[in-house]
């Protein structure tokens, strides 16, 4: 087992390089700069003086010398300065982290609690009113895009019960009431959405496991069905659904993007977005590369889970 | 003013609801087109049913309270030598003072005074010869009571220190250029001498984004990127990026008794739905819209909000031509550029019927009444034969190819980009390649001036003086000079605009200004809607004033608002 980890994370060397090196070369082919940005429409900077603010920031180097600073600058956990607003890189990341955790896991959690028991109950009651009700929920989730239910919620809450969530991001540890009801809506949209994929997964694999024969032979002994379904069915049938659940994680974190900016949550997404549309390099490169390797991370410790749901798999 | 000025707009990046929008904006446009084709043309200033001047209360203001405002800009920095964004500006006027400012609501009687008053300076006089200007300081004003200035009087020397570092570097240094050097005869006086004579320099420093900033924190931090400390009516008690700003009342403000309110929050949100939800359900006190419809949809369930129209009073956009070089170095094919162009059919698709043709220099700075269409002279009529004869007489009977990039402010301006491109190739068969950029893309390539073919160009959010929007932006020497306006008369009258103290004259020679601009069409205006801004009921003395909105840079009004509940 150790052996396989060690050779994942070495496997994840490459990755993560390749990765760098994207981010690195994409930024660069962008047009314009954060100088360009940050001077707003004044046109009062001369050509000279811009060339003096570009060199000040490290605009002006050769691009193998900024790459390999910024490569150094990660492997030493410093990965510098925004060049747009002279913050440091982790003090943001500091700040914005913590949220687009909490929106993740909350969302993560959400769909969860949502996508398998309603999977399951569909499985069950194949082809009765609770079986449709659960595909189209499901179907409707994987079609409403985050941005279009955002919208909507937001707008609703607003003229039907005339409230939204609080505006001005408060940390949990600073009021959890207020932080709950900041996080709980965009969490529901983006959990919604995840549940889809994960509900018809669900379903199913529990359909195909119920016609299993070790299942039958569950029933014919007599067991109770609440038994059956969830202690011999349902942990067989979870192997695909952690997969596809791990796999959402991506989908998870690009829709935060979307759900931070609607429901003015100051995480990664907005920082990421911002600094993209600002031409922050480094701040762009760290982030994606936070993400690269989180997701590269996910991916070894739900193939890990794997041996857990079923201990007939080793790892070699 | 997020539509009206281009800086208020130039952090709102395109987000998915602007996307749908403007994906409706393209179609709806289209589909008006088509169906009123053979309608007849409603007025180009349709009046709305709200009110263009909402006076202030006569009541007693009353003391206390929060107002709040949810907004779609960030401050990218703090630093007001590195960025006239209006992310910074929408509360640096009232964190920090200028040596002059502009009336505020309740001292005129409608939205266009442009009457100055003194700020940090209690009187100001220029020598004879308009080369050097005396302002007298008021005493006893004092720096925010924090740390490093704990609340220590602000002196003649404060300002110098100010505008020489503003000279030096920054977005503001061409402003600020045109000093020669400065001199403190006392605590209170600053002299200051002008390279050559300038009669409008007050204005230029009544501007919104002229604060004065402390020297102790540029010395201490090496920039100000993250403390703004100044003299004005609020405290900066705290800035989260992309979270909030939170405005503390300053209780050692020179004027006494002011500002009313405790507290003013400008809450981050860059999507508009939420702005719509927070102003329903009272996180925000103050909104702009964009549209009538927009506003109706918001009386719907606020039924007793407060709207004022917003009428404006220059155009912000326009095409910008490659005029220095051909075929657009012919007055002949600017002209039959613009003769071809159908801009009341804009006014009337995109614009709801509601907009003006487009203008560049206000017109309150040389005649009372908003210009109409027909005043403009006959280049900007829709006369698509006349210009098509002139484009051969120019040496293109069978038009060009050329290309135009732009960035999209507002989702309107895509429509109004398209139906250019149909007028264009229609009446004079000039095939215009559209490319359309992201902002950082957009800025870095118009205001480099190397481009070829055209630009959906713009003049700067902020300025209100007019020699700001003549000088500054029209005279051939000008690093604001975005629309490559190269005219001996316009340089020889924007010189002569500044040497001319009687406010007759000048009213006269801004008049020439704009007749030759309008006659070499030097800068192509496109129209332009007028939006509303709306707020609570119990918000007192909101209203906004021309080149003013109270949530731009228009923001030192707030200093005055007060809350009746």
């Amino acid at each position: 087992m150790y052996k396989y980890v060690i050779r994942r994370l070495l496997l994840a060397v490459p990755v993560l390089v390749l990765s760098s090196l994207i981010v690195f070369g994409l930024m660069r082919v962008m047009p314009g700069d954060a100088l360009t940005a940050l001077m707003g429409e004044s046109g009062n900077v001369g050509e000279k003086e811009l060339k003096k603010l570009r060199a000040d920031l490290g605009l002006d180097r050769p691009y193998y010398a900024q790459y390999l600073l910024w490569v150094w600058q990660m492997v030493s956990l410093n990965p510098g300065d925004s060049i747009f607003t002279n913050e440091p890189i982790a003090v943001a990341l500091k700040k914005s982290i913590p949220v687009t955790a909490e929106l993740a896991t909350l969302a993560m959690i959400l769909g969860l609690v949502i996508a398998v028991p309603v999977g399951v109950l569909s499985a069950t009651r194949q082809d009765t009113a609770p079986d449709y009700a659960g595909r189209v929920v499901a179907v409707s989730g994987l079609s409403f895009p985050d941005f279009w239910l955002g919208t909507l919620v937001i707008t609703f809450a607003a003229i039907w019960f005339h409230w939204i969530p609080p505006i001005g991001y408060v940390s949990f540890w600073d009021s959890p009431w207020r932080n709950l009801q900041q996080f709980l809506l965009p969490a529901a949209v983006l959990g919604y959405r995840l549940s889809s994929a994960t509900m018809r997964m669900t379903r199913s694999t529990v359909l195909e496991v119920l016609r299993e024969d070790y299942v039958r032979t569950a029933w014919a002994k007599g067991l109770e069905g609440r038994i059956v379904v969830y202690k011999h069915a349902l942990k067989n049938a979870l192997i695909p659904v952690v997969t596809i659940a791990g796999g959402q994680l991506g989908t998870l974190l690009a829709g935060t993007v979307v759900v931070e900016t609607i429901f003015a949550l100051p995480g990664m997404g907005r920082l990421t977005v911002e600094a993209i549309l600002y031409r922050d390099y480094p701040v762009v490169q760290t982030n994606v590369m936070l993400v690269a390797g989180t997701l590269v991370t996910l991916n070894l410790l739900v193939d890990l889970t794997y041996a857990w749901l079923d201990p007939r798999i080793r790892y070699q | 003013m997020a539509a009206e000025y281009p800086s208020e707009t130039a952090h709102k990046h395109v987000n998915r609801r602007d996307f749908l929008r403007r994906v409706g904006w393209t179609g709806a446009g289209m589909t008006a087109l088509a169906a009123g084709a053979g309608r007849a043309r409603a007025s180009t200033q349709a009046s709305a049913p709200y009110p263009d001047w909402v006076p202030a209360s006569p009541k007693p203001p009353k003391r206390g309270g929060v107002l709040t405002r949810a907004s779609a800009w960030d401050p990218p920095v703090l630093d007001p030598r590195l960025t006239q964004s209006v992310g910074l500006f929408q509360f640096a006027g009232l964190t920090s003072s200028r040596l002059i400012r502009y009336a505020f609501p309740e001292e005129v009687s409608g939205s266009t005074d442009l009457t100055l008053k003194g700020d940090l300076a209690e009187s100001w006089q220029a020598s004879p010869d308009h080369r050097v200007w005396t302002f007298k300081l008021r005493q006893g004003v004092k720096w925010h009571n924090v740390p490093p200035l704990n609340g220590r009087e602000l002196v003649a020397a404060d300002v110098k220190y100010c505008f020489e570092a503003y000279a030096k570097e920054g977005v503001q240094s061409f402003t600020f250029r045109e000093i020669e050097g400065m001199e403190t005869p006392d605590k209170y006086t600053l002299r200051v001498h002008l390279q050559t004579p300038n009669v409008l320099f007050p204005q230029n420093v009544a501007e919104s984004v002229t604060v004065i900033f402390s020297r102790e924190v540029l010395e201490e931090d090496g920039d100000l990127k993250k403390r703004l400390i100044g003299t004005g009516p609020y405290i900066l008690k705290e800035h989260t990026r992309k979270v909030r700003v939170v405005l503390a009342r300053n209780p050692d403000y020179y004027d006494k008794g002011r500002p009313y309110l405790d507290e003013y929050i400008i809450l981050s949100a860059p999507d508009d739905a939420t702005r719509v939800a927070a102003f329903r359900t009272g996180q925000s006190d103050i909104i702009w819209r964009a549209s009538l419809g927009d506003v109706e949809v918001i009386r719907k369930t606020n039924p007793a909000a407060v709207v004022q129209e917003y009428k404006n009073v220059l155009a912000p956009f326009g095409v910008t031509l490659a005029q220095d070089r051909p075929p657009f170095n012919d007055v002949r094919v600017r002209r039959a550029i613009s003769m071809a162009i159908d801009r009341q059919k804009q006014v009337d698709t995109v614009f709801e019927g509601h907009g003006i043709p487009g203008w560049g220099v206000p017109y309150i700075y040389y005649q009372d009444k908003m210009p109409t269409l027909a005043q403009l002279g006959p280049w900007w009529q829709y006369r698509p034969a006349e210009a098509k004869k002139l484009l051969a007489e120019a040496g293109h009977p069978n038009g060009f190819e050329t290309t135009l990039f732009y960035y999209e402010y507002f989702p309107q301006m895509t429509s109004q980009v398209q139906l250019v491109q149909q007028d264009l190739k229609r009446n004079l068969n000039i095939n215009v390649k559209i490319t359309k950029m992201d902002y950082t893309t957009y800025y870095g390539r118009y205001v480099d001036s190397k481009w070829d073919g055209m630009a959906w160009g713009f003049q700067s959010g902020h300025a209100v003086g007019l020699d700001e929007r003549t000088y500054m932006y029209m005279h051939s020497k000008s690093t604001k000079n975005f629309f490559r306006v190269n005219d001996p008369v316009v340089d020889d009258l924007t010189v002569k605009l500044r040497q001319t103290p009687d406010r007759a004259e000048q009213r006269v020679i801004t008049k020439k200004i704009v007749d030759r601009e309008l006659d070499q069409v030097l800068r192509v205006w496109m129209p332009y809607d007028n939006g509303f801004v709306v707020w609570q009921p119990y918000v007192r003395n909101a209203a906004s004033l021309a080149l003013r909105r109270a949530d731009g840079y228009g923001s030192p009004t707030i200093a005055r608002v007060w809350l009746d509940k």
